[in-house]
């Protein structure tokens, strides 16, 4: 017995088979870029030990159509169930890259951010960012001091 | 059950069983990004140590996620089922008002669960008989103070059939 997929008669009188994906909306992180427009996807998710009634992390892979090659290995991902199955495996596809490794967003601000400290400054600078470096040298003035004629 | 562990009531069913939190059908996934160290993310390290447990048990079907010192503030991310995606921010929040906020905002109300509780109550009405699979009893006689089966315990000469057919037939003479 096939667990997953139904046959339908079309109006057509062709029977299509309906892919049922269990998982509508999943996040996990890439882990390989190496298939031609697919990402190689790992999800977790929670499941309880029976005897010690605890929670660990069950990993599972996930193919994900990946039509503009975007993804790169550690991003964390947000996959959407395609109406039908796009090949043997791929039954996902890209809904959008939630942190992109290396230049993840804070959400809060939209800045930038590098583990527990920001990127970008959280406050527009206040000083004039016009001027550049030359001209604020000429303001301070500085010329050489002649040297004292020899004798 | 061996106790092991540092809060091992955690690790109880009875424990699991007392989430407060119940997903609305549309929440999908959850994702909880907090830091090791520091102040602000206290509140969430005990949300993530406390809660996670309850709420995954009561909703099995939420993909729950944590992801460890990515940002410098800890927030809450769920995605719903048509796109939706909604952000809670829980820096400096203790674990307790994280769930209460989570509970009014994705949670099912009391009421909601008070009438689920009670549709799936009606399913199973205890005065009804049948198979041991699906209802308590199978027969009346099963019942204390009920007259029981003659297989088991035989019935007063009185009310058998045979002793009832024969009064009737002396009766008719």
């Amino acid at each position: 017995m096939e667990g997953g997929t139904r046959e339908l008669q079309n109006i057509n009188g062709m029977s299509t088979r309906q892919a049922s994906v269990h998982a509508k909306w999943i996040i996990g992180q890439v882990i390989g870029t190496k298939m031609k427009k697919t990402a190689k996807v790992r999800v977790t998710r929670l499941v309880l030990d029976p005897y010690l009634l605890k929670y660990y992390n069950k990993r599972k892979t996930y193919f994900a159509h990946d039509p503009l090659e975007q993804c790169t290995v550690g991003d964390v991902v947000l996959l959407k169930a395609l109406p039908e199955k796009r090949s043997k495996h791929v039954n996902h596809e890209l809904s959008e890259i939630v942190y992109k490794v290396g230049q993840v967003v804070d959400p809060l601000t939209g800045k930038r951010v590098a583990g527990k400290h920001y990127l970008e400054p959280l406050t527009e600078s206040t000083e004039d960012t016009e001027l550049s470096l030359t001209e604020k040298l000429e303001q301070l003035n500085i010329t050489a001091s002649t040297p004292p004629s020899t004798s | 059950m061996p106790m092991k562990g540092r809060f091992p009531i955690l690790r109880t069913l009875e424990y699991l069983q007392k989430g407060e939190v119940v997903f609305k059908k549309s929440v999908k996934i959850m994702t909880v990004n907090y830091n090791t160290h520091g102040d602000l993310s206290e509140g969430a390290r005990k949300f993530v140590f406390f809660n996670i447990p309850q709420i995954q048990y009561k909703n099995p079907w939420v993909q729950i996620m944590m992801f460890k010192n990515m940002t410098p503030s800890p927030f809450l991310r769920f995605y719903l089922d048509d796109g939706e995606q909604v952000l809670v921010d829980v820096e400096g929040k203790d674990h307790k008002e994280i769930t209460n906020h989570v509970k009014t905002i994705l949670g099912k109300s009391d009421k909601v669960l008070e009438a689920e509780a009670l549709a799936k109550m009606e399913l199973s009405n205890p005065a009804n008989f049948g198979p041991k699979k699906y209802f308590l009893r199978e027969c009346i006689s099963e019942v204390e103070g009920q007259v029981p089966h003659p297989g088991f315990v035989p019935l007063p000469k009185e009310m058998t059939g045979k002793y009832k057919a024969k009064l009737a037939a002396n009766s008719d003479e």
